[in-house]
């Protein structure tokens, strides 16, 4: 019988059971990596470097993990704080912005095909949408969840999501892949 | 226009499954090692010393001539004032005890909106 994320939390508190760990990595790499890349605008070397980075401070703080929430919901929370302090760093250093970002963007430069289409729309919308988006559509985390990986209100949450989903579907649209 | 269920459908299977391809065994390779004892080992350490304390306690107050003084003492105090210490102590153990279980039991602290 397979164990449980809890079960195997269980054991890393327990006896820091690393290859229980290596198990909830194994199981959630793919998920937080995934995450990650959307939000870094599919820079996939620092997608896996921020991945490496949660995966770690997960192990360390794994104490603080109290069960209240699902695992996966507990990693996508360590994995965005992770992004989120990249992004400002690199923001002091190098002083590229969301805003900016999107300016050098050029929406007829789209790849052919339904998926990059929706990869391209997804990586146009601005950063507290897109995350909302991915989290819940993709992810599929309960507004709640989200709400909680985010530190914002739920309210909040709920309003990213829907302008976030109307402008993908105005984009798709205007594309006409449907 | 698209409907939402089919636009998340979409969005999920634009993201394929990420393939390990070694990226467990990094993240396994980096984790800091011994970084404590296992627990067996801990609760043997901790009911060792306490073992010791109580022999070295036991012997230096002549062969246990303090504690039966002490029971002595205690069994001369009037009963009433023997029952309120004893109350006395149960409340306080209750006290820890109820938050102790509020802090393990996350819907009783959201229900409480205590936060020790």
């Amino acid at each position: 019988m397979e164990l449980t994320d809890a079960d195997l939390v269980a054991r890393v508190l327990a006896d820091d059971d690393q290859h229980a760990f290596g198990e909830l990595v194994r199981r959630h790499q793919s998920s937080v990596r995934g995450l990650l890349r959307q939000l870094t605008r599919t820079d996939i070397a620092l997608a896996d470097d921020l991945a490496q980075e949660a995966f770690l401070r997960a192990y360390k703080n794994i104490r603080s993990f109290r069960g209240e929430a699902r695992f996966s919901t507990w990693l996508y929370r360590i994995a965005y704080n992770c992004f989120r302090e990249d992004a400002r760093r690199r923001k002091e250093l190098v002083g590229v912005d969301e805003e900016q970002w999107q300016a050098e963007q050029d929406p007829n430069t789209v790849d052919p095909g339904l998926r990059h289409d929706l990869m391209h729309a997804l990586s146009l919308l601005p950063l507290h949408e897109r995350t909302a988006v991915v989290l819940c559509c993709q992810n599929g985390l309960s507004h709640d969840e989200a709400s909680r990986v985010l530190e914002i209100p739920l309210g909040t949450v709920k309003t990213n999501v829907l302008r976030g989903r109307e402008k993908l579907k105005r984009t798709l649209a205007a594309w006409g892949p449907n | 226009m698209i409907d939402d269920e089919t636009l998340d459908l979409q969005l999920r299977e634009a993201v394929p499954y990420i393939n390990d391809d070694g990226f467990t065994s990094r993240v396994i390779a980096m984790l800091p090692v011994g970084r404590r004892e296992p627990q067996w080992l801990r609760a043997m350490i901790v009911v060792g010393l306490a073992l010791i304390g109580t022999g070295m306690a036991y012997f230096l107050s002549g062969g246990g001539s303090l504690v039966r003084q002490g029971m002595v003492q205690i069994a001369d105090f009037p009963i009433w004032l023997l029952l309120v210490f004893a109350f006395g102590c149960g409340l306080v153990v209750g006290a820890f005890a109820v938050i102790f279980a509020i802090r393990k039991t996350p819907e009783v602290r959201n229900l409480t909106r205590l936060d020790f």
